[in-house]
């Protein structure tokens, strides 16, 4: 249905568009290696990898206090748990349902184009994403090893650490992985605001209608992603087994 | 049994006085009464549903009766709330051993001690492992010390269970409640793992009461027998003195309802209705006459 909603014919059409997406296509066979483009090219994916890392901090810093508050695990009165995941909830919400390049904008007006605009535009939303996704991983935890914490006499925030946490963990860290690769990739599109890294070499790139440049970034931002997925896979794997 | 010991309820394990539980209308046990002396070991013994775990769950305050008191140590269990005097009282262990699974056997047995630690405590032990001695010296009594930095979700089921019982003996608590302990392991593993529990109960000289699934381990080890039926007391005796008329009553089968057709299509001789021979119930095989 939403298909009809979206006005196909209407609106600036590129004439020469078909030649280009084929001249970039083609493009992928030949990507530029020349030493200053891979120069470029490493030292961009550098600032992106150190964006996408920086931000996830900020956004564990955000998300894990606010997902521990979200998940109403720290008490046993059923009204303060409610007030608990309640106001949490709500606040995580308001934090992820604006964009990331939304916040980056907003931050470039107020800081400038400086590196903490890019932290807190990546760590705000992701911030809140985390939040959400870790108090349900923290209330999803089986109940049974938790009653024997509590019949030895744990209070709920002993039975979170000894309990609830180590059992989340895996899952929480798993998740916490992929939304690196979520910021490397968020990262890159940050730099379309100015914030350099990958995505100015992209846009640099594609204004000089230099597609083989253009692949040489992309190939870049692929293997940023695949490492992100092998080092998961491994401190997954170290972890549960 | 104690006959010596005077009857003033501080010098009673458990005493129930006209405790009963009820869901709605579903009544899940009838008011009843018993006292169990301290050191004695009780097991419970009767069909699924009959109530047994929900007895156990009374006693242990994790559930609220709906009638009567239960003293433990002379101390009314409704005056407690779930915390470190609790936990110096009674403990329970389960059929599903209830270990945290990605954490080592060691920090699953000091867990026992963690109604009693401090909160920063309580914190540097996931690190570095608090009151070390008492943890491995818990292990070591259940054999399990080489174990102790096994992840616990990498032990076997007995062994899981030993770590449990483990964590009982660093919890130390006056009364142990063990909810069919040992039904989900192998028949070998089964008698072992009920015997160490029994042996730690004595020379701790705590007082232990467990729901049995098997007829045949609990005649074995345990001291008095207590069979319960759709919640109410069918007999209260020592073991001895238990016969296989009472245990053929306690699981015959009502009309062979759903839910209770425990091996009812093998009754082979036509019996009587609804009266399953207990020859027929698979537990009771291993107690046969070899030919």
């Amino acid at each position: 249905m939403s298909l009809f909603r979206i006005e196909w014919s209407s609106g600036l059409f590129h004439s020469g568009g078909f030649r280009a997406i084929g001249e970039f296509a083609v493009a992928v066979f030949r990507p530029n290696l020349s030493t200053d483009v891979l120069d470029a090219a490493l030292r961009a994916s550098w600032t992106t990898v150190a964006y996408a890392f920086t931000g996830l901090s900020a956004a564990l810093a955000i998300g894990f206090p606010l997902g521990v508050l979200g998940s109403g695990v720290l008490t046993r009165s059923p009204g303060l748990r409610r007030a608990s995941i309640a106001g949490t909830r709500f606040s995580l919400a308001s934090l992820r349902s604006i964009h990331e390049l939304v916040w980056a904008w907003l931050f470039v007006v107020a800081f400038g184009l400086s590196p903490i605009a890019a932290v807190l535009a990546l760590g705000i939303p992701y911030g809140g994403i985390l939040g959400r996704i870790f108090s349900e991983l923290l209330q999803d935890v089986p109940e049974a090893p938790l009653r024997a914490l509590r019949a030895a006499g744990a209070s709920e925030w002993r039975v979170f650490w000894h309990g609830r946490l180590p059992m989340a963990l895996p899952d929480m860290l798993s998740y916490t992985f992929y939304r690196l690769e979520c910021g490397v990739r968020s990262a890159t599109i940050m730099s379309f605001v100015g914030l350099g890294g990958l995505g100015l070499q992209i846009q640099l790139a594609l204004d000089d209608l230099a597609y083989e440049r253009v692949w040489t970034s992309l190939f870049f931002l692929i293997g940023l992603v695949v490492v992100v997925d092998l080092w998961s896979t491994m401190v997954r794997r170290r972890l549960t087994t | 049994m104690t006959a010596a010991l005077s009857k003033n309820s501080a010098s009673i394990a458990v005493q129930l006085s006209g405790v009963g539980k009820h869901y709605g209308d579903l009544e899940a046990v009838a008011p009843l009464s018993l006292d169990i002396e301290p050191g004695e070991t009780v097991a419970f013994l009767g069909p699924s549903g009959s109530g047994k775990t929900t007895l156990l769950l009374l006693t242990s305050g994790q559930l609220q009766p709906t009638a009567g008191r239960i003293h433990l140590n002379g101390l009314d269990l409704a005056d407690l709330r779930p915390g470190p005097q609790l936990a110096r009282l009674v403990g329970m262990i389960h059929q599903q051993f209830d270990l945290v699974p990605h954490l080592s056997a060691l920090h699953n047995v000091l867990a026992g001690r963690l109604g009693q630690w401090g909160f920063s405590k309580a914190l540097l032990s996931l690190m570095w492992p608090q009151d070390r001695d008492a943890g491995m010296g818990a292990l070591a009594r259940v054999g399990l010390q080489d174990r102790a930095h096994l992840r616990a979700s990498h032990l076997s089921g007995g062994e899981q269970q030993r770590v449990a019982i483990a964590r009982l003996l660093v919890q130390n608590p006056a009364v142990i409640l063990a909810d069919e302990p040992v039904a989900s392991l192998d028949p070998a593993r089964a008698g072992e793992t009920l015997r160490l529990l029994i042996d730690i109960a004595r020379e701790s000289k705590k007082t232990l009461v467990a729901s049995m699934h098997s007829v045949e381990l609990a005649r074995l080890h345990f001291v008095r027998l207590i069979g319960v039926r759709n919640g109410v007391v069918q007999f209260d005796l020592p073991s001895a003195q238990v016969t296989e008329e009472m245990l053929n009553d306690l699981y015959r089968l009502e009309g062979l309802r759903e839910g209770e057709a425990v091996g009812g299509a093998s009754a082979p001789d036509g019996n009587s209705a609804g009266r399953l021979p207990l020859e027929s119930v698979p537990y009771r095989m291993e107690q046969r006459p070899l030919p």
